[in-house]
């Protein structure tokens, strides 16, 4: 579909003259701006079979002439800007005028199967294929990390979960190709298990709550889409390597897509070995990850009416842990609380992973059917289906280091029905209802009591949206109602062991108001207002006892009550021209009844020593915070980014500061442009060099008490990174190299968001090569 | 069309028949460690003195039940150190289990009473200390507490950790229970 209208595109401009002689043809054309709809000079035009290229001028026109009858495939790039390739079947002069998005000020149109879904009511920020690839060596969680208002929950440097706003777990829903994605979200030691490379777009809305997607989400959205398979007959495929010199990292990514009126399809597979990471002072032995993911997408098509989509994808994944971060009791935390380097640490390097240690498996199959019913009505249903399987193994005595101490199977069966009619002057409603089925269960073989019981859960969600467009001004209404049933059965504390049982019934509503003011055509005011509710989950109702990670004790509460969230965002965004662009938005969320893990006074004695316990409690908070966004480019050569956020977290009722809030963070980078290709003979030449630095600065929490957690929140600490790519040009392929370097001047330093912080400094000195290779 | 009758086919039997979780597999907690016995005979004969450590139902649940012991002055007993998993029947030794795996255990004395000292008494495969065996010696009359500690995985060649020093022993506690004790 996406392509349908590019053709249509191409059509409306293209001017047609008969030429029957050959070598002779011109393909022309006008490229600009997205956003500012100004023209884009600068834009590299490149003609991959013939290898030869061009630049638009200072009116963003360029022309390309003795060009032979043929099939072509054009490149168009530009700085800070997504790269965008066409296919051309050249009969005769062709004049072809595209557009370009600046990647950050994009206002963030979804394509989703070539319609347009416009969600530009909602604060929202990208990250496009180009980065995916220059990242493949990150997980999706470190590809978000430079952006505003997004941080990371980190254990050790593999696992890691993103926070947006300050929400993260439970109170974030990370949505992998439409689909809430399941699994153990709940643990702060667990990261969403989604490889990011078999997707090409991730965005993050930072809005209040879309009352489209379920999972009881009570603002930000992660959404994680792969692209439409691009039209076009020729089998086309891409490779990515990268190695990595901290943890001797070597990861590969491949795709391969194909398309035809009787079946497109694409395959994506991921492979990644890394052995032990190294702080800049000593090797963080047990930290390496194994990696296998693959993805296979088909879509079909009849008639320009109906769309099939079939998704199938598997992602498995062994991570290390940390030996010297796994302790017995709180004297022992004590203990590695004072030692300069954490227990366990050897001198040598070591590929192996022992206990303890994460394997997981994820496992999806999606397929959607669309229908047209007519230019303005469309119906999709989509079935999903997920299966979750985790097993966590710990030291233990006697062989058991080789029986998991949790393991968990989590099946997801979603299905989802939704209507959509855009009518009248730019209306656009939506209606739609969806079912996920939960199934929970604990494999015995641990021989340990578990921590999270066996469930099943049902939910039930009816939504409704209506959208309106005039002239400058853009709003949207939602509403969304969710009944959720669980039936769960715990086994007792007390002996004889026996079988608990409860049953649970929420009914929770969510709505939606947004709005955009155009207040000139450079400058823009968006207001958002989401109220949310989000029902206790079964971790925070019955987990019970022992959270090895945390070494802790950790009660639920079977009498929490529903959790509910009011934000509040207003961002304004001004974009002079081109060349620069600036955004503030400021956001604001309160909590009724804020469920969070409260420290008690008291010790729990046991065998094993004395441990912290921890309850989940109930009160009420805000959190509020200001994310500010900056670019410019100089005389086409040099960009530059600044952003910052800034962010707070309140108890209200008890005036204390709420834990785990990021602290705030500064992210600056330089890019500079070698405008014109170097040309080593006649069939290599390299262009689009691009030399960057960078620099993230955090600074130190200083919004926590000291008896809120066992150590001070570690201090500002500043990264600095440089970044060289280019593109190798050899006759009619183009291979991209770039070599990167993070944390250059190999400081040691802790995070305050890393629960590691607790054992061990973070990461030091890192390189990395990469290579990507597109046919 | 027609490949879509299976899976809502499955949904509908999923939705209305899976409403109600069955019956979880309760474990056998076979590492369970609920009681722990520091058995003292005295050297000069007489009645053994028992400290014990009894937790059944595990970390959560009931709190543990406690018993100190009253020692003689100037004496000197052996020790024997038993561990149980009482929530088995008959209980499961875990002794048993220590003792395979006794390179990578060892057990930590630590006393309040200057006077009141413990030593190991036997050795692992490698001639490092163990503690399921030790010699206690007490001296002039006082009353404070005896700490045991048994480490998983310890440095055993760490300094001091052979002398029964944990301070550089790292590893991990499997178990650290505290003793009233009086010196009479």
């Amino acid at each position: 579909m996406y392509n349908k209208h590019f053709l249509f595109f191409l059509f409306l401009f293209a001017v047609c003259q008969s030429n029957a002689q050959s070598c002779t043809f011109s393909i022309k054309g006008n490229v600009f701006d997205e956003v500012s709809e100004t023209p884009l000079p600068y834009v590299n035009v490149f003609i991959q079979e013939m290898a030869k290229g061009t630049n638009t001028d200072e009116e963003g026109n360029f022309v390309l002439e003795h060009i032979c009858k043929g099939e072509y495939h054009l490149i168009f790039s530009h700085i800070g800007c997504a790269e965008k390739k066409i296919h051309l079947d050249l009969e005769r002069d062709t004049v072809i005028n595209m557009v370009l998005s600046h990647t950050s000020t994009s206002l963030g149109t979804v394509v989703i199967e070539g319609k347009k879904e416009n969600l530009t009511n909602h604060p929202n920020l990208s990250v496009n294929r180009q980065t995916i690839e220059d990242n493949t060596n990150q997980n999706l969680s470190g590809l978000l990390e430079n952006e505003t208002g997004v941080h990371l929950l980190k254990n050790g440097s593999g696992i890691a979960k993103p926070i947006v706003h300050g929400l993260f777990g439970n109170r974030l829903t990370i949505l992998n190709n439409g689909i809430a994605q399941s699994g153990q979200q709940w643990g702060n030691d667990h990261s969403p298990e989604i490889d990011p490379f078999a997707a090409d777009k991730i965005i993050v809305l930072k809005g209040a709550n879309a009352v489209e997607y379920g999972g009881g989400n009570l603002g930000s959205i992660i959404l994680v889409e792969p692209k439409p398979i691009e039209r076009e007959p020729h089998l086309h495929g891409q490779v990515n390597y990268v190695f990595e010199t901290n943890g001797r990292g070597h990861s590969i990514n491949t795709r391969l897509e194909k398309y035809s009126p009787a079946l497109a399809w694409r395959i994506n597979g991921t492979l990644k070995k890394y052995g032990d990471r190294r702080t800049a002072a000593y090797f963080l032995n047990n930290t390496g990850i194994e990696e296998a993911n693959l993805a296979v997408q088909l879509e079909k098509s009849w008639r320009e009416r109906v769309f099939f989509n079939f998704y199938a994808s598997t992602f498995n994944t062994t991570l290390g842990v940390l030996r010297g971060s796994h302790i017995g009791n709180l004297t022992d935390l004590e203990q590695a609380l004072v030692n300069e380097t954490p227990f366990f640490t050897e001198p040598e390097f070591s590929y192996a992973i022992d206990s303890p240690k994460q394997h997981v498996s994820h496992h999806l199959v999606k397929s959607q059917l669309k229908y047209f019913i007519d230019d303005h009505q469309i119906v999709e249903f989509v079935v999903a289906g997920q299966l979750n399987n985790r097993k966590e193994f710990d030291v233990r005595r006697s062989g058991r280091t080789d029986i998991p101490a949790l393991s968990l199977a989590q099946y997801t069966f979603d299905s989802s029905l939704k209507y959509t009619n855009n009518f009248g002057h730019h209306w656009n409603f939506k209606l739609g209802t969806q079912n996920i089925v939960t199934d929970n269960t604990n494999n015995p073989e641990t021989g340990i009591l578990p921590l999270i019981p066996d469930y099943i859960s049902w939910k039930s969600g009816l939504f409704s949206t209506l959208s309106k467009e005039y002239d400058k001004t853009h709003f949207n209404i939602g509403l969304r109602y969710d009944y959720e049933y669980q039936n769960v059965a715990t086994i007792s504390n007390s002996v004889p062991r026996e079988i608990v049982r409860f049953t649970n019934q929420f009914h929770n509503i969510s709505g939606l108001f947004a709005a955009k003011f155009n207040i000139t055509n450079t400058q823009s005011i968006s207001l958002n207002t989401g109220y949310a509710m989000r029902n206790p989950a079964i971790n925070e109702l019955y987990s019970s006892g022992l959270h090895q990670g945390v070494s802790g004790i950790e009660e639920g509460d079977v009498n929490l009550v529903t959790e509910a969230a009011l934000k509040n965002t207003l961002e304004y965004k001004w974009l002079p021209n081109t060349d620069f662009s600036i955004s503030a938005l400021f956001y604001h969320q309160h909590f009724n009844n804020y469920i969070f893990l409260n420290p008690q006074e008291e010790f729990r004695l046991t065998i094993r020593g004395a441990f912290p316990v921890f309850n989940y409690e109930q009160t009420d908070a805000n959190i509020y915070g200001l994310d500010i966004s900056t670019q410019f480019t100089i005389k086409n050569k040099i960009f530059a980014l600044l952003r910052y956020s800034y962010l707070k977290g309140e108890d209200i009722k008890n005036n204390i500061p709420l834990v785990f809030m990021p602290p705030n963070s500064f992210f600056g980078s330089i890019v500079y442009r070698v405008k014109n290709p170097v040309t080593f003979s006649h069939n290599i030449k390299i262009e689009e060099t691009e030399i960057e630095l960078n620099n993230r600065l955090v600074f130190e929490q200083k919004n926590i008490l000291a008896t809120q957690d066992f150590l001070p929140p570690p201090p500002t600490y500043n990264l600095t990174g440089v970044k060289i790519s280019t593109n190798f040009i050899f006759s009619k392929y183009k291979i991209r190299g770039f070599f990167k370097a993070d944390n250059v001047f190999n400081i040691r330093y802790r995070d305050y968001l890393n629960r590691q912080r607790y054992f061990a400094d973070d990461i030091g000195l890192s390189m990395t090569l990469g290579v990507n290779f597109k046919f | 069309m027609k490949n879509l009758f299976l899976p809502l086919l499955l949904a509908t039997i999923l939705i209305f028949s899976a409403c109600k979780k069955d019956d979880p597999v309760i474990v056998d907690e076979e590492e369970l460690i609920t009681t722990l016995r520091y058995t003292l005979t005295p050297a000069t004969g007489g009645s053994a003195i028992i400290l014990s450590f009894q937790d059944l139902d595990g970390d959560g649940g009931n709190a543990p039940t406690i018993t100190g012991g009253t020692l003689a002055a100037n004496q000197t007993y052996s020790g024997t150190l038993e561990l149980l998993n009482e929530t088995e029947s008959p209980a499961e030794s875990i002794t048993e289990e220590i003792m395979e795996e006794q390179e990578e255990h060892q057990f930590f004395f630590q006393s309040t009473i200057s006077d009141l000292t413990v030593a190991y008494n036997d050795r692992d495969a490698n001639g490092d200390p163990l503690g399921l065996s030790s010699t206690l010696t007490t001296g002039s009359a006082a009353s404070g507490a005896l700490t045991i500690v048994l480490r998983h995985e310890p440095n055993k060649s760490a300094a001091g950790v052979a002398d029964g020093n944990i301070a550089s022993a790292g590893g991990e506690t499997d178990i650290e229970v505290t003793f009233p004790i009086d010196v009479q």
